[in-house]
């Protein structure tokens, strides 16, 4: 995979060594039925999960909230090179139509870059990198909880696929 | 200091919700129109449970509401609490303005030649 260098003021870094294999860090990411099984962090679930593996293919989850609010989210894929590469983006979906820019919020804009490397002792080097376009969404990202997030479910994917 | 019987028991609650750029962001972003949580937390779904805790502070504080249609959640400002937070900071500004209308008085009191007195002695009376 080609070599990405992230910006300090607009993009968020979850770096991790863990002892699960690319090909099985890859299959959670990928499978829905894996996904949903720790996509969120509990006690939120995730619900339904439709995926299209392919550059320009959807996705779309759903989250409930323990009150059983739904929050869909949805984007497509650009990068799907399997066991070491998964880039996807919430300004387009299905075949790579652009997005809407929603009411108020369009600055929250994101592409997401999951980046799997074999250890050489059977475990993985994970990388997820989530890019914005501007640094005030990077900073309301990290302020909503990015580090956490992405932390505590990358926890669940080691504790699920172990 | 203003004279108070008693500090209204929701003032702690809503300034420390306040205390934090992420609320502070949503209060922003609310005071243009409702916003359901999809839309103030879109597209960092991962990030969307530590957020909700957010909402969790601003809702019990009083300063939104949110109410349920079918599985989503809209938020929209409750202009009352903020009305008190407002109130009462306004009370420091009255007092001050009180304070300087003294210093004001002591100062020509004594300094009947007049020395300074181009310096705009009123110039804190003029309002926001």
């Amino acid at each position: 995979m080609s070599h990405f260098t992230p910006d300090p003021a607009l993009d968020l870094v979850l770096e991790r060594t863990i002892a699960v294999s690319p090909e099985r860090v890859w299959a959670a990411w990928t499978e829905p039925e894996l996904l949903k099984q720790w996509f969120t962090p509990a006690p939120w679930k995730t619900t339904a999960v439709d995926l299209d593996l392919r550059p320009g293919g959807r996705y779309v989850t759903t989250m409930e909230s323990p009150e059983g609010d739904q929050y869909p989210n949805a984007g497509c894929y650009l990068q799907v090179e399997p066991n070491r590469l998964l880039v996807f983006t919430s300004v387009m979906t299905e075949d790579f139509r652009p997005v809407a820019p929603a009411n108020g919020a369009g600055d929250l804009a994101f592409t997401a870059r999951v980046e799997i490397e074999p250890t050489g002792d059977g475990g993985t080097r994970y990388r997820a990198i989530a890019m914005h376009a501007q640094e005030d969404a990077c900073k309301q990202h990290a302020d909503m909880g990015f580090a956490e997030g992405w932390g505590a479910a990358l926890d669940q994917l080691v504790a699920l696929m172990s | 200091m203003p004279k108070r019987s008693q500090v209204d028991p929701a003032l702690p609650g809503i300034f420390h919700a306040l205390a934090d750029p992420t609320r502070l962001a949503v209060v922003e972003r609310l005071s243009v129109a409702p916003a359901s949580a999809s839309e103030l937390a879109k597209p960092f779904a991962m990030a969307l449970p530590s957020f909700m805790q957010h909402m969790g502070v601003l809702e019990r504080a009083g300063i939104v509401t949110s109410h349920k249609s079918g599985r989503t959640r809209t938020y929209q400002l409750a202009p009352g609490s903020l009305q008190l937070a407002a109130a009462w900071l306004s009370e420091f500004r009255n007092h001050w303005e009180r304070a300087l209308d003294q210093l004001d008085q002591l100062l020509i009191t004594t300094n009947p030649a007049g020395v300074g007195a181009d310096d705009e002695p009123t110039q804190h009376k003029e309002q926001p």
